[in-house]
């Protein structure tokens, strides 16, 4: 067993639906998404976000518009489509059953 | 004193160091051989070619306008080394099809070998998937379509059927090859060693129409000596 790629697995587990919500919050593009994800210590390089936002793209969770930006290329906004916004509450239900869950198991046993 | 090169990055025009030219060249095409198209590729690419040129830009002024070995250098830092992205995009897919995808790595795929061919690589590619040089098998075509007229069509249809090995992990699986960052490294590496060799060669004798005629040549004593055994 080892530790660092059950640390890994976990966190993948979680950071589409990390993605899913702060897109839930408002529209952004990647580098703002990637600064979210570097506060919440879930993403260490930048690269690995740009697959998983095609995918979850081209499953239909997410659309994007673009907008010329001042310091470069023109920069992709992404925001949740309707199945997105399903997709992300349902998570978000999981994710509150799990917290639940674990914390029930790892309460101290009463005297 | 360097010698620059003037790249396209998603739109935008920069000034590059050559020897800083050649690591992100293969810095993205390592990363461009781990998608597929399926996984939407060109996107990828686009998006993260996007992203680098916007950091580019950051780090440019007007006092400096070329970019260097250390912004690359600096951008592969903050984008993170290519096997970050084959651990991200491996771990995605094997909770989808864990088994599967372990069993598809080391299995053998007949694909045409587009490097190595007459005309469709139909024969090469055969040849690679069952381990033999595929000059046999092209004699064979060659033979059939004399005595009998046939074979044309039989290679037609391969032709259509067969998938080209495109990207290089198609090529790794057409050679039985597992697909690991390093192999595909490795194959990046060849094809870019395979297209210097060809420019200077066609560069050293002087015109591409000599080469293809000691082509021609090579490939008359090759069927020349076969037939000189068989006879024997």
């Amino acid at each position: 067993m080892n530790i660092e790629n059950t640390k890994a697995q976990m966190r993948k587990g979680i950071l589409e639906f990390c993605i899913l919500s702060i897109l839930h919050k408002k529209e952004a593009y990647p580098s703002e998404i990637i600064e979210e994800l570097k506060e919440a210590k879930l993403i260490v390089v930048e690269g690995t976000l740009y697959p998983l936002l095609t995918r979850l793209k081209n499953s239909g969770l997410l659309n994007y518009r673009w907008e010329e930006s001042s310091s470069g290329p023109p920069r992709k906004y992404y925001k949740l489509t309707e199945l997105g916004e399903k997709f992300s509450q349902e998570l978000k239900n999981t994710w509150d059953e799990l917290k639940k869950a674990v914390e029930t198991v790892q309460k101290p046993i009463k005297k | 004193m360097n010698k620059t090169i003037s790249i396209n990055l998603a739109g935008v025009v920069f000034n590059i160091d050559e020897n800083a030219y050649q690591k992100l060249d293969k810095y993205l095409q390592t990363i461009s051989g781990y998608f597929s198209e399926a996984d939407g590729k060109k996107e990828i690419m686009a998006d993260i070619e996007s992203r680098v040129a916007e950091m580019f830009q950051e780090r440019m002024s007007n006092t400096r306008n070329v970019v260097s070995e250390e912004d690359v250098d600096h951008v592969i830092s903050i984008m993170g080394q290519p096997e970050d992205y084959l651990e991200n995009h491996e771990g995605e897919k094997s909770t989808e099809t864990e088994t599967e995808s372990e069993a598809t790595y080391t299995e053998k795929r007949l694909f045409r070998d587009p490097d190595n061919r007459v005309l469709g690589g139909v024969c090469s590619g055969i040849g690679h998937y069952f381990g033999f040089d595929p000059i046999f098998l092209r004699i064979l075509f060659v033979l059939a379509l004399v005595f009998f007229g046939s074979g044309v069509l039989l290679y037609i249809i391969l032709w259509a059927i067969i998938p080209k090995a495109v990207t290089a992990s198609d090529k790794l699986q057409m050679k039985g090859e597992a697909i690991t960052v390093d192999n595909i490294k490795r194959r990046v590496q060849d094809e870019a060693e395979r297209v210097k060799k060809k420019i200077s060669k066609t560069r050293g004798s002087g015109s591409s129409v000599n080469q293809f005629g000691s082509e021609l040549q090579s490939l008359g004593e090759r069927i020349f000596g076969f037939f000189a055994n068989i006879i024997r």
